[in-house]
């Protein structure tokens, strides 16, 4: 259950205390990291961008195929005997767990942190994909010496070296005759250990007819393709994985797959190791070598990926598309806290914090009562839309929301979303001020006339209630609200200490926003402030938080104590 | 509300490669309702039954568990009158990596090895630590009763 933190309140002692606004001002902004998001990729084709298929399973480090790689921290990946020795970590103790009080200096230039042993685990994905490259490689080296192709390999200069150490680089760069088409042969020479991660090749083919072996490179590459895409599945979703993300494990799924897992549980779906993440996979480097091989191998299906997760993200009914947080009563204008642990909900928050911030909130139909043409449904059927002001995420992912609400609305059609409710609403606006106005005139008008006549009827007797209060012009009954408000601090009642009217503020004196700030601090029940969300009237409002001062004055309450009308 | 594409995996193929000694079959009019039969594991008391369960896939599945129901009568400390079955994997050791298929054949192996110790219906559970031999007659004759087809 989301607990609204609000309610302490409404308990008869010390609830004051512990009312207090649970997110503090500085809370941070949490939205995930942007995982590289790979403009318009062309599939890598096998004979022209040979060179590049083969460095995508090259070691950075060492430059051979990777063997059993290890994918660090940072997202990057090296055969695991290229990873240095772990050494003790200077001033960590926590978690303190051996494998985490040791690191080893990333290996990578282009990144340079210290990673903790821990989380330099080999990569099973990658593991088994490169096992299954190397050996349609070996499958297709041939034996016999048929189809020479020259390699001449061209290290990598930088602009500022001298011409002179250009030439000797010349010199020291590696030529060989190798043969079964430009991939098999590339491969090969990494094998053997003459082809650096950053150098490029040029080929001469050595055919005396002068084919280039192209079709070799191609049927070679549709094997890859096929032993490939069985490995790119992910274990959570069976779809090729989306920005694949890989624990520290090894093993990997797609980030958003991972996020949802991890929104139920901390531990691996696969080894049931413990992964000490958040949900928000904030700072959780993407795979880049997976993510290079799939844009690299299969851009069309990674496209196409892409646009049906973003269909699965719409509930089949397009319309459906306002979430529905099932849990408290929340009013227009005024603050809700929020504190939300629910799995199905953290998720929900996430979306709502990546896009427009919104969310309704509806109370529990608690007695299944019917809701119009929606049936008994379990939420009420209006509702108060919210937005988000702040919103804190903790390390176990959980995390405190504080929002405001927007507007009103009622729910036309609803659905369910991955374990939570969505719907179609349609907002609930009060009249127009024209028409308001009017209803006033017309209301105390025959109230006015209805009294004459009671008087004139029953000399002594007390006006029937609703022609007393129909009586009441709209500004008048604000005022007698207000009076009533003034009397009740004078008595020091408890619902209107200085901490709650921090929180809510000073009595609106618009008289349409008014009701929403009396019913945030009175602690009367959530049912009966929910009224005032189907009213359309300004003067509506106002009667029904008037009438509930009538019943607390009938309760005698003059010292303000709130328990007494719970 | 499009049904998830595991779901539809899943399903799929369990009709191309159908597990040895289970069939699930989903509902035309709800996918992510299962009509399960499980035969009963040779050399166990339950051999030569054929067990009729329901499975239900909840909203949130793969993050949330099947939820599985025998509907034949069945004898079994791990088993309630409701067919309600206690085994971890479908409760707190659910993880988002077993499937359909894993479920359905943790169920069966639970059915050749019933578990006293781990018990849901307690006084079958009983009758089982007190007098196996009892327990194993009185579950065959179970099968033999509720569970022919
Ligand atoms: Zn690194
Ligand atoms: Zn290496
Ligand atoms: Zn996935
Ligand atoms: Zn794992």
């Amino acid at each position: 259950m989301n607990r609204q933190r609000r309610k302490d309140f409404l308990l008869p002692l010390g609830g004051e205390q512990s009312f207090e606004p649970p997110v503090p001002p500085q809370s941070l902004m949490v939205g995930n990291v942007p995982s590289q998001e790979s403009p318009e990729q062309v599939a890598l084709a096998a004979h022209r961008d040979a060179r590049q298929l083969v460095r995508l399973v090259q070691c950075p480090q060492c430059s051979r195929p990777l063997s059993a790689p290890a994918t660090l921290p940072c997202g990057h990946t090296v055969c695991r005997r290229c990873l240095p020795h772990p050494r003790p970590r200077a001033n960590i103790s926590y978690p303190n767990t051996p494998d985490r009080l040791f690191g080893l200096a990333c290996p990578l230039p282009q990144c340079g942190a210290e990673h903790a042993a821990a989380e330099c685990n080999v990569d099973v994905t990658l593991s088994k994909l490169v096992e299954l490259i190397k050996a349609e490689m070996t499958k297709h080296n041939p034996s016999t010496h048929a189809t020479p192709t020259q390699l001449e390999e061209i290290l990598q200069c930088d602009d500022s070296m001298a011409m002179e150490e250009k030439e000797k680089m010349r010199d020291i760069s590696n030529q060989r005759v190798l043969h079964g088409g430009r991939l098999v042969s590339t491969f090969t020479m990494a094998e053997i250990g003459e082809l650096q991660y950053g150098s490029d090749l040029v080929y001469h083919t050595l055919s005396s007819t002068g084919d280039d072996y192209q079709q070799l490179d191609n049927a070679l590459l549709d094997r890859l393709r096929e032993v490939a895409h069985k490995e790119l599945d992910c274990l959570v979703c069976y779809t090729l994985m989306m920005d694949p993300t890989t624990t520290s494990c090894g093993h990997t799924f797609c980030r958003r797959c991972l996020a949802r897992v991890m929104d139920h549980s901390s531990i691996c779906p696969v080894c049931r190791r413990d992964l000490h993440i958040p949900a928000s996979l904030q700072n959780k480097c993407s795979n880049a070598l997976l993510n290079s091989l799939l844009n690299g191998l299969c851009p069309d299906l990674v496209a196409a990926r892409a646009a049906a997760a973003e269909a699965e993200e719409q509930p089949g009914d397009d319309t459906l598309t306002t979430p529905l947080f099932v849990c408290t009563l929340a009013l227009p204008t005024m603050p809700t806290f929020l504190h939300v642990f629910e799995p199905r909900y953290r998720l929900m928050m996430r979306r709502c914090v990546e896009g427009n911030r919104q969310f309704g909130m509806v109370m529990y139909n608690r007695t299944s009562a019917p809701q119009g043409d929606l049936g008994p449904t379990q939420f009420l059927e209006y509702g108060t839309l919210l937005e988000i002001v702040n919103f804190e995420l903790l390390r176990d992912g959980r995390s405190f929301v504080e929002t405001r609400g927007v507007g009103r609305f009622r729910i036309c059609a609803h659905g369910m979303l991955d374990g939570y409710h969505v719907g179609r609403i349609e907002r609930v606006e009060d009249l127009s001020l024209a028409e308001e106005g009017e209803l006033e005139q017309r209301e105390t008008t025959s109230a006015q006339e209805l009294a004459d006549q009671f008087q004139r009827e029953n000399p002594d007797a007390a006006l029937p209630a609703d022609i007393a209060l129909n009586l009441h012009s709209t500004q008048n009954l604000l005022d007698s609200c207000m009076e009533f408000i003034r009397q009740m601090r004078q008595a020091s009642a408890p619902w209107l200490s200085a901490r709650i009217v921090s929180v809510y503020g000073e009595p609106p004196e618009d008289p349409a926003l008014f009701p929403y700030w009396f019913a945030s601090v009175l602690p009367i029940t959530e049912e009966e402030k929910y009224v005032l969300l189907r009213t359309n009237r300004v003067r509506e409002r106002l009667k029904i938080v008037y009438s509930w001062i009538g019943r607390i004055r009938g309760q005698r309450w003059p010292s303000g104590n709130a328990c007494s009308i719970l | 509300m499009a049904l998830p594409k595991r779901i539809i995996k899943e399903t799929e193929r369990l009709m191309a490669e159908p597990v040895q000694g289970i069939s699930a079959i989903p509902h035309e009019e709800n996918l992510r309702h299962f009509d399960v039969v499980i035969f009963g594991p040779s050399q166990s008391p339950y051999e030569g039954g054929v067990f009729k369960a329901e499975l239900f896939l909840p909203e949130d599945y793969p993050m949330a568990p099947p939820k599985v129901r025998f509907l034949t009568k069945i004898y079994h400390p791990n088993i309630d009158r409701l067919g309600r079955i206690c085994l971890d994997v479908l409760k707190s050791n659910w993880s988002p990596a077993l499937q359909i298929r894993t479920i359905l054949l943790s169920i069966q192996a639970l059915l050749g090895a019933p578990n006293p110790d781990d018990p849901l219906a307690n006084d079958v559970a009983q009758q089982w630590k007190e007098d196996q031999n009892k327990a194993i007659a009185t579950a065959k004759e179970w099968t033999e009763k509720y569970a022919k087809p």
